[in-house]
C-alpha cells in the first residue's frame, strides 16, 4: 500500500519555481488499477517518479509499505525500485545491447539472484507474454508491442507488488495497446497493483479508479466498478 | 554481480571497438616507452657495472691531479709528477697492497711490413696481466726477466689489424717515435677483452716498463699508477695509505688523484640510476597523457549511455554498482592495454639493444610497475567519469535522449 500525505514538488528552472505537485494526498490500495490522467504538465510523471522512488518529495510524506521513502538512504531507493516496484515506461527503455533474455534478467542480477535461477524465471515471465520464441532477439529486432511485453517480464522480475506504467500504450498501434492492456489487467487479476499514467482514455476501461490530476492538484476522482 | 557487471563493462567495451582501440593505444604507447627506456637504462647500466668490476674493485688509481681552475680559469693537469720511485715506495709502506705498477701510455703508430695502426703503447711491470686479469691468447705475457728487452704483448684488435689471422708471435713489429723507429719481438697476444675504464687493451701494446722508458718514453715521469689490494674491504685503507704518502711527498692534495674503483662504480651507479629516472619520468609523462584520454573518454562514454544509466536505476541498480561498471570499463581498457603495452615494450628493448649491443634487463619489479601504474591510470582518471554516472538524477536520466 503507498500512501501520499500533502505531497508537494517543486522544480527550479533557472530562477523560476514550477509547482509540479501541490499538496497531494491520495492512497493507493492494493490490488487496485488507479489510472491517472491530465494534461501534459498536470504534474503525472512527477507523482510516477515520487511513488516510483526515482525522486524525493520537496515536502510532505510518501509512505510504501508504511516506510516513509522520503527519509531513506540512495541504497534503499535502489532496493525498493528493484524489488517492490516494476515500471513500464512508454519508450520501453530496454537495453539495446542485451536479447530480451538479458533485459528480463537484469533487476534479478542487481538483486543478487544466481545465474540458472535467472535465466529459468525470465523464460517463464517471457512465455506468460507471449514471447517464448523471441528470447534470443535485441530489441532492434523486435516489434514496438513485443519490446513492451518484454518491458513488462522485466518489470515483473523480481516479484514486484506494484507496476508503474507511464504511457504504456502511447507508442503502440491499437492492436498490440490492446495486448499490453489486458497482459496488465491479468496481471492485476493475479494480485498486483497497477498504477497507469496515462492520456488515452481507453485505457480506463480496466481502471478501478480514475484520477484527473491539473496543475499539481486531484480536481476529478472517479471510482469504478 | 561483480561478475555480471565485469561481463557488461567488457560487453560496452567490446561494442565500440575503433574507440577502445585508440583509448587504449596511448596506454599502450605510454607503458611501452616506459618498459623499454627502463629495461634498455638497466640493461645499460648493468653491463657497464659488471664491465667496471670485471676489473674486480679493488683496483685503485693514482694520477697526478689538475690545479688551478679557481676564479674562472681553466684547471690545468698538472703534468707527469710520479715517478717509479713512488711505486717503489707505495709497495713498501702501503700494506693494503697486494700489487703496484707504473704505467706509462700514450698513442703511437705501430707498423708490421707495410701495415699500420694506431696503437695505445703502455709500459707496464709484468704484473699489470694479473691486476687487470688480462689472458694471453696465443704466447706468453712478458716477465721480469724480460725488462729491458725488445719484446711486446699485443691486444687483439691491433694483432688482428696487423697480422690479418696470421701468427704474430715471433715477428718483429715497430713503433714509431719521436725519434724514429724501434722494433720490439712480439711474444704474445691477447684474448678480446673490451673497454675497460681507463683504456682497451683490445687497442693496446704492452712493453715492459724499462723497455718502454728507454726506447719509447725517454722519462722518469709516470702517467698514472695501476695498484690491487688485497682484498676488497681494504680499498678504504689502501687508498688512505697512499694518500699518506703522496701527501707526504708533495704537502699538496691537488697535485695527485686517487681513484678507486669502487668509487667510480658508485658515482657511475647513481649517475645511471638518476639518468634512468629521468627517462622513465619523460615515459611515463606519456602515459599520464594516455590516462587523459582514457578519461576523455570515459566520459564521453557516461553521457552517451545517459539513458541506460537512468533505465539501470529505475529496476534497481544502486549508486555502487553503476560506479562499478564504469570503473571496471576503465581498468580493462588499461590493464589490457598495459599488457600490451609491457609487451611491445619488451619488444623494443630488445630490438635496440641488439642493434647498439645492450643486454636488457626486463625485470618482474619494471613488470609490476608497469602494471601497477597502468591500473592506477585506469582507477584514476577512470573515478571521475564513473562517479559522475552514478551520482546521475534518474529521472534527467531516463528523460535523457
Amino acid at each position: 500500500m503507498v500512501v501520499l500525505e500533502n505531497v508537494t514538488k517543486i522544480y527550479k528552472m533557472g530562477s523560476e519555481e514550477i509547482k509540479a505537485l501541490d499538496d497531494l494526498s491520495l492512497e493507493i490500495r492494493d490490488g487496485e488499477i488507479l489510472v491517472v490522467m491530465g494534461p501534459s504538465g498536470s504534474g503525472k510523471s512527477t507523482f510516477l517518479h515520487l511513488v516510483g522512488c526515482l525522486d524525493r518529495p520537496t515536502s510532505g510524506k510518501i509512505l510504501i509499505d508504511g516506510k516513509d521513502i522520503s527519509n531513506l538512504r540512495e541504497r534503499e531507493l535502489a532496493r525498493i525500485r528493484n524489488r517492490t516496484i516494476g515500471f513500464v515506461f512508454q519508450q520501453f527503455n530496454l537495453l539495446p545491447r542485451l536479447t530480451a533474455l538479458e533485459n528480463v534478467e537484469l533487476p534479478m542480477i542487481y538483486a543478487g539472484i544466481p545465474k540458472r535461477k535467472r535465466v529459468e524465471r525470465a523464460k517463464k515471465l517471457l512465455e506468460m507474454v507471449g514471447l517464448s520464441d523471441r528470447m534470443k532477439h535485441r530489441p532492434s529486432q523486435l516489434s514496438g508491442g513485443q519490446q513492451q511485453r518484454v518491458a513488462i517480464a522485466r518489470a515483473l522480475a523480481n516479484d514486484p507488488k506494484i507496476i508503474l506504467a507511464d504511457e504504456p500504450t502511447g507508442n503502440l498501434d491499437t492492436k498490440s495497446g490492446e495486448v499490453v492492456i489486458n497482459i496488465l489487467r491479468d496481471l492485476n487479476r493475479k494480485g498486483l497493483t497497477i498504477v497507469i499514467v496515462t492520456h488515452d482514455p481507453d485505457i480506463t476501461i480496466i481502471a478501478h479508479r480514475v484520477i484527473h490530476l491539473k496543475d499539481g492538484k486531484i480536481i476529478k476522482e472517479e471510482v469504478r466498478v | 554481480m561483480i561478475f555480471e557487471l565485469f561481463k557488461e563493462s567488457l560487453r560496452s567495451i567490446m561494442s565500440n571497438k575503433t574507440r577502445t582501440f585508440l583509448s587504449m593505444l596511448g596506454i599502450t604507447i605510454g607503458v611501452a616507452a616506459v618498459i623499454a627506456v627502463v629495461s634498455l637504462g638497466q640493461g645499460a647500466s648493468e653491463s657497464v657495472k659488471k664491465r667496471i668490476s670485471s676489473l674486480g674493485s679493488n683496483i685503485i688509481f693514482i694520477t697526478p691531479g689538475r690545479i688551478g681552475g679557481a676564479g674562472g680559469r681553466l684547471a690545468q693537469a698538472v703534468g707527469n709528477v710520479l715517478n717509479e720511485e713512488d711505486v717503489r715506495k707505495m709497495k713498501q709502506f702501503c700494506y693494503s697492497l697486494s700489487n703496484i705498477t707504473p704505467v706509462l701510455q700514450k698513442q703511437s703508430v705501430i707498423l708490421f711490413e707495410e701495415k699500420n695502426t694506431i696503437a695505445t703503447v703502455m709500459g707496464v711491470y709484468p704484473s699489470i696481466f694479473d691486476m687487470m686479469e688480462l689472458k694471453v691468447e696465443k704466447g706468453r705475457p712478458f716477465l721480469e726477466s724480460d725488462e729491458g728487452k725488445r719484446v711486446i704483448v699485443l691486444g687483439e684488435k691491433i694483432a688482428e689489424d696487423l697480422f690479418e689471422g696470421e701468427d704474430p708471435v715471433g715477428q718483429k713489429v715497430y713503433i714509431i717515435t719521436s725519434t724514429g723507429k724501434q722494433s720490439f719481438t712480439v711474444i704474445g697476444v691477447l684474448k678480446k677483452s673490451g673497454q675497460l675504464l681507463f683504456f682497451n687493451p683490445d687497442n693496446a701494446v704492452f712493453l715492459p716498463f724499462k723497455t718502454a722508458q728507454y726506447r719509447i718514453f725517454h722519462t722518469k715521469k709516470v702517467s698514472l699508477i695501476v695498484a690491487k689490494t688485497i682484498s676488497q674491504d681494504l680499498t678504504d685503507t689502501a687508498v688512505s695509505e697512499i694518500d699518506d704518502y703522496l701527501y707526504k711527498k708533495f704537502k699538496d692534495e691537488n697535485m695527485y688523484n686517487i681513484v678507486s674503483q669502487e668509487a667510480i662504480l658508485s658515482t657511475l651507479s647513481e649517475t645511471m640510476a638518476i639518468l634512468n629516472l629521468t627517462l622513465g619520468g619523460i615515459a611515463g609523462i606519456s602515459l599520464l597523457v594516455g590516462g587523459i584520454g582514457i578519461m576523455n573518454i570515459m566520459l564521453v562514454s557516461v553521457t552517451e549511455r545517459t539513458r541506460e544509466i537512468g533505465i539501470k536505476k529505475a529496476i534497481g541498480a544502486t549508486n555502487s554498482s553503476i560506479l562499478l561498471q564504469f570503473l571496471m570499463e576503465s581498468i580493462i581498457i588499461t590493464l589490457i592495454a598495459g599488457i600490451v603495452g609491457i609487451l611491445l615494450g619488451a619488444l623494443i628493448a630488445n630490438f635496440v639493444g641488439r642493434m647498439v649491443n645492450i643486454s636488457v634487463l626486463i625485470t618482474p619489479s619494471v613488470i609490476m610497475i608497469a602494471m601497477g601504474v597502468s591500473t592506477g591510470v585506469g582507477l584514476f582518471f577512470g573515478v571521475y567519469p564513473a562517479y559522475k554516472a552514478s551520482k546521475l538524477d534518474p529521472v534527467d536520466a531516463l528523460r535523457y535522449e
